[in-house]
């Protein structure tokens, strides 16, 4: 099988004003390369200012990168060509309630993805949009429902909803489950690990719950200031982490749990 | 003796025509010394519960109790100056998202100095200056924060969340609280920031013997640093006991459920297998289901739930459930 998702050198620096009429230099995202497979999950995790935030925006093309490639299925995903890319590299955030127009129904909110990218029609849009939320657990009545009315929950599978609408290959879960509350984090693992299997999703997870990471994630990859520390099989690496900052990031988790 | 002893506390939001009961007779005892976790998800009232004790809420809410006793002395019928004293004396709170409550226009010195409280000053009127800024350096040294000169200096923007969450605990700490009310003092922190926060208060309960009381919508976030725990859903009082107790035999089924989804806590699940979770979403408060809150999601939910269960009392582990687990431990 070909590899779906594969990024090789992929590196991001901001130009910020330095000393006189000098610019600086600061690397965001140093050089890195991986590659994903369907029905894989790639776990990325870091402190704040590690860089996992740029490479999701670099990955969904939010910015430009400085230099390396992003190809998805051997076809090179060219910088600034949003059609292609939207269709198939899909992101959702954190908190779900900023992220969704207020002031638009549901289903207004998932047709503006279909009128964007698609050639369909008002009636299979229609059959689209409601097949999709049964997909993600919400009824098709929700179409005519405004966002405040929903709880955060439910939001999150709203967002869901909009991510998956365009059968996309790869899913970018920015921190997607970190506002969630516990019982209703395990429905929305439950759901994206069904919806993995059903259509072959790839996920890319960004994370700071190593909890999380390990129950969902094939590989994981650890980012400390724009740099790989330690790239691997997530059983392997959490068990075994070689690097001391990964052993940091293990220790401060664990002492959480272990009572007294 | 307790130093806090609330005993079914209710808290109604006042409407034109009906009132809404937000927190349903909800039972809290600290004695000192303790670290109580108070753990609920989203919309179980433990903010409003908290805000009820510092007496802020507004002529919106009714609050009434059938016993608010504070060191012995019952709150809820004194005058509200003389509340007022006692509380600013004894009672300190800390709230999540740090940068956000401090005050953005002033330094951090100022803000400081500006929640010492003159009594505690000795000198002459001269000497207070030089005092009063001396105690916010002492304060701030208490929280572990060694660059003083700079941290006064600066503005709460230019500081990282982390020092901003301490800034905030020393100026908690400036009137000698003897119980400290930490509302989700980590939310949205790192984990390396959370651990370090989470020392600091431990620490200053060991120290300085001051209660906690540590508010936190994730279970599995606080059971290492917590004494006792009590646990909410959407208003409703579901169980309390020590942290062994809730965590090793939990008897009520939210509990479970809350245990079941923490991830950390089961590192032994099959990775990318289906996790235990509880069905539905949490009640809004216009909708309340009588009786039992969480009846409609309860995986041992029968008729008697609609009636409002009981608190039963098991050797200090206070349970409110018709059907509790306590005999599946046999």
């Amino acid at each position: 099988m070909s590899t779906l998702l594969s990024v090789s050198n992929l590196s991001k620096t901001y130009k910020v004003r330095g000393d006189w009429f000098k610019s600086k230099e600061i690397a965001a995202l140093e050089p890195i390369s991986f590659e994903l497979d369907a029905y894989q999950t790639l776990a990325i995790v870091g402190e704040m200012g590690s860089g996992k935030s740029t490479l999701a925006k670099l990955l969904v093309g939010a910015e430009l990168p400085t230099t390396g490639k992003i190809k998805l299925n051997g076809q090179l995903l060219a910088p600034g060509n949003f059609k292609q890319r939207c269709q198939y590299v899909r992101m959702i955030f954190q908190d779900s309630s900023t992220t969704l127009n207020p002031s638009l129904t549901i289903g207004q909110l998932l047709d503006e993805p279909l009128k964007l990218n698609t050639n369909l029609d008002d009636l299979a849009r229609n059959k689209l949009i409601q097949t999709t939320l049964l997909k993600v657990g919400l009824l098709s009545e929700h179409m005519n429902f405004y966002p405040h009315m929903f709880s955060g929950g439910q939001k999150q599978r709203i967002s869901l909803a909009r991510a998956i609408i365009l059968s996309p290959q790869v899913v970018i879960l920015d921190e997607a489950l970190a506002a969630l509350d516990p019982s209703l984090r395990s429905q929305m693992i439950n759901l994206l690990l069904d919806l993995q299997q059903q259509m072959g999703l790839a996920f890319v997870l960004i994370s700071h719950n190593l909890g999380i990471v390990r129950h969902f994630s094939d590989d994981v990859m650890v980012l400390c200031n724009g740099r790989v520390v330690e790239y691997g099989k997530t059983s392997k690496v959490l068990k075994q982490p070689t690097h001391t900052y990964t052993k940091k990031l293990i220790m401060n988790q664990q002492l959480q749990v272990t009572t007294r | 003796m307790n130093l806090l002893d609330i005993r079914n506390l209710s808290i109604e939001l006042i409407g034109k025509n009906e009132s809404t009961l937000a927190v349903d007779r909800v039972s809290l005892a600290m004695k000192e010394g303790e670290v109580r976790g108070l753990v609920g998800e989203s919309g179980s009232g433990k903010s409003l519960l908290a805000q009820a004790i510092i007496g802020v809420l507004d002529d919106k809410w009714r609050v009434s109790a059938d016993r608010f006793h504070w060191r012995g002395k019952e709150l809820l019928h004194l005058p509200i100056e003389e509340r007022k004293a006692i509380i600013t004396q004894d009672v300190a709170m800390i709230f999540q998202e740090p940068i956000s409550c401090l005050d953005p226009t002033t330094t951090i010195g100022e803000q400081l100095e500006e929640a010492i409280d003159s009594s505690q000053l000795t000198g002459n009127f001269w000497q207070r200056r030089k005092q009063r800024k001396e105690a916010a350096v002492t304060l701030l040294h208490k929280v572990g924060i060694k660059q003083h000169e700079l941290c006064n200096k600066s503005y709460p923007h230019q500081l990282t969340e982390a020092f901003c969450q301490r800034v905030m605990i020393a100026i908690a700490l400036a009137r000698r609280p003897m119980l400290l009310i930490a509302d989700e003092p980590t939310a949205s922190m790192e984990s390396t920031n959370q651990g370090q926060i989470f020392r600091l208060l431990a620490s200053l309960n060991q120290l300085k013997n001051m209660s906690i009381l540590l508010i936190s919508h994730d279970l599995e976030n606080i059971t290492h640093w917590t004494n006792t725990i009590t646990v909410m859903y959407s208003g409703q009082f579901v169980e309390a006991g020590t942290t062994e107790q809730i965590f090793n035999k939990p008897f009520h089924p939210y509990t479970q459920a809350l245990l079941d989804s923490s991830l950390n806590a089961n590192s032994n699940v099959p990775a990318k297998s289906r996790l235990m979770a509880l069905p539905g979403s949490i009640p809004i408060l216009q909708h309340l289901p009588i009786g039992c809150r969480l009846g409609p999601r309860c995986p041992r939910a029968q008729q008697a739930c609609v009636a409002a269960p009981k608190v039963k009392n098991y050797h200090g582990h206070q349970v409110s459930c018709h059907y509790s687990l306590r005999d599946s431990y046999k």
